[in-house]
């Protein structure tokens, strides 16, 4: 039993990281202990570099278990770039709130190394245990703000609907074992091939599996965490489970419902692609109604999540075309939601955090005040909206490609919602535009004061929006090595 | 598959016989006793005493850490005993070598040692 140690070296970096950064917490007082901030960077960069290192080679280790493809390692650059700009956007939020700041950054990286297994877990037990790593330091980050009644409200909202939905999944991964003898995703596959009769209750099974990953992607039946959640979570923390928790659950749904539930997919693929539509719809429908900043993007972000889930709904078992096609645009949507939505959480964290407030109406003549940051969140809100000249419109247009390849009638209910839900979503992200322009700014408000490590953030993701809106081939070019996924 | 379901199917029969036991044996119970109802009747007797004070009663908070850690190095000597079982046996010619168990686990103890740190270092040990 050799193990590859290389395969797992992003993993062990970002472990180690977390490690020195609680035990120089304990050693560090004060103003001093912001310096855990800087080493967890120094830590993600070396994580990063490993992981491109690894670009190209394909390798396989604790038995069939974890695999590190191309698939794998673009996810991971996706997470550890996501975990860089999470850092840049904590550092002032962190350091000036009086907040636990050792034990934040050691749980955000503890969340991180398991969203690094996520892409690479090739087995039901430890995409399990994958999952459950990136969940339960984000319980605890949910809460904590300890004094403050919405930050618990938020942690337990989170903790009790997570735990419910996970405890589905158990179950339904064992009713899984239990028909095909096997955790490991491509033996699950064979054995579902070779079943004749569908087994009503193995469908079922399926299903609960599936469920407990829509939880994490916040679709719609298992939303309604997600907006108090982000409400009452500290902001940087919000943007974590926004994004990049988000991403891992798409990492986890992929490999579940492309490797191993492959042969079903005729039965998932239409139910995913009914909760993609029920999920936009709803969640657009409900963000058009919210003043509060984090629940507009919150709603957003369960819209979003049902754009993603589209591709989903097109699978079908057997057309490696078609799945092929799913699987990078979804991949392709991630890269650009994770862009768009830092940004977006990048800018609100700068204008909210000393003043606590969240309402839009705060946001009235944001260019005026700071025009960087007007900028940034106008770049942000209309390539969500998926405005040309932004990312947002080529994610949507990788949807539509992956619906054209073998164009079915639901495949084309499902764009005909896509592009009916892009027009509601305009309405309040360009409202929000608006306000940051047309408004005039209330009297008496404090200066905003970014700080360094936002503003560069910020520039860096608003200049990464336009640039891959011009040139979107520097990811679709190499998003082609995903097709390593269905023959593996 | 038919057996299966065959299978549910005398549970469920089960299930119905044993609520319908039930419904038989408290119905006939309550149409044959007698009913005298006095107060004496509702107080503790023959086993206990006299309840004091409500059910809610406080316990320290700080057993729950105790706890917390209590499982932490109780999961740890779970993992030790199998690995001091067969590091013994180890040599040059099994496929893991000696040195890389050890290190192995002296790495597992040693991040378990600085949760026990942190936890010191926060002043949980500490009673007073």
């Amino acid at each position: 039993m050799s193990i590859d140690f290389l395969a797992i070296a992003p993993e062990i970096a970002l472990t180690v990281t977390a490690l020195i950064v609680l035990a120089a917490d304990l050693a560090l007082r004060g103003e001093a202990k912001q310096l855990v901030n800087p080493i967890a960077a120094i830590g993600t960069v070396v994580a990063i570099v490993f992981t491109v290192i690894l670009y190209g080679s394909e390798r396989v280790t604790f038995g069939t278990m974890f695999v590190v493809d191309d698939y794998a390692v673009v996810f991971k650059l996706l997470f550890l770039g996501t975990l860089l700009a999470i850092l840049g956007i904590s550092w002032r939020f962190f350091a000036e709130g009086r907040y636990f700041q050792g034990e934040y950054y050691f749980l955000l990286l503890t969340a991180f190394i398991g969203m690094l297994i996520m892409p690479s877990a090739r087995d039901l037990l430890l995409l399990f245990v994958a999952l459950e790593t990136v969940s339960i330091p984000a319980f605890v980050m949910a809460g904590m703000r300890k004094r403050d009644l919405y930050s618990s409200e938020a942690a337990l909202k989170f903790f009790l609907i997570g735990v419910l939905s996970v405890a589905l999944m158990l179950f339904g991964m064992s009713l899984v074992y239990g028909f095909t003898g096997s955790t490991d995703l491509v033996e699950i596959a064979a054995a579902l091939d070779g079943e004749t009769a569908s087994v009503p209750l193995l469908l079922g099974s399926v299903m609960l599996v599936i469920v407990g990953f829509g939880f994490k992607v916040s679709a719609v039946p298992f939303h309604f965490w997600a907006p108090d959640t982000y409400a009452g979570a500290p902001m940087p923390v919000a943007a974590m489970l926004a994004v990049a928790s988000k991403a891992a659950g798409f990492a986890g749904l992929i490999a579940i419902a492309f490797i191993a539930f492959e042969p079903v997919a005729d039965v998932w693929g239409p139910v995913l692609g009914i909760l993609a539509i029920i999920t936009m719809t709803i969640g657009n429908l409900i963000a058009l109604q919210q003043r509060d900043l984090i629940r507009l993007l919150a709603y957003s972000s369960v819209a979003q999540a049902g754009y993603m889930l589209i591709p989903f709904g097109l699978a079908r078992t057997g057309s490696t075309a078609v799945n092929e096609a799913a699987v990078q645009a979804v991949l392709f949507y991630l890269v650009a939601y994770a862009v768009m939505n830092i940004g977006a959480f990048g800018v609100a964290i700068a204008v909210n955090r000393r003043t606590g407030l969240r309402s839009i109406r705060d946001y009235a003549g944001l260019a005026s005040r700071n025009t960087l940051l007007g900028l940034g969140m106008t770049v942000f809100m209309l390539s969500l909206g998926g405005a040309p000249l932004t990312v947002g419109l080529w994610a949507k247009f990788a949807i539509l490609q992956a619906v054209a390849v073998e164009i079915t009638l639901f495949g084309v209910i499902l764009a005909g919602f896509l592009v009916l839900n892009s027009v509601i979503a305009f309405f309040y992200y360009l409202r929000v535009v608006k306000t940051i322009w047309m408004d005039e700014a209330r009297e008496g408000m404090p200066a905003l004061q970014p700080g360094f490590n936002l503003s560069v953030v910020v520039v860096i993701l608003m200049a990464g929006t336009v640039l891959l809106g011009v040139l979107p081939g520097l990811v679709t070019d190499y998003s082609s090595v995903v097709s390593l996924l269905a023959t593996s | 598959m038919t057996s299966f379901y065959a299978q549910y199917g005398t549970f469920a029969v089960l299930v119905v016989v044993g609520c319908a036991l039930y419904a038989v044996i408290m119905l006939a119970s309550r149409i044959m006793r007698p009913t005298v109802p006095s107060p004496q009747k509702l107080t503790t007797y023959e086993c206990g005493v006299e309840a004091v004070g409500s059910g809610w009663s406080q316990t320290n908070i700080r057993y729950y850490i105790f706890a917390f850690l209590f499982v932490i190095f109780d999961v740890e000597a779970i993992f030790l005993f199998p690995w001091a079982v067969i590091v013994s046996d180890l040599d040059a010619t099994t496929a893991i070598s000696p040195t890389f168990a050890i290190v192995a686990m002296f790495l597992f103890v040693l991040t378990l040692l600085e949760g026990l740190a942190y936890a010191w270092k926060k002043g949980v040990l500490k009673w007073d």
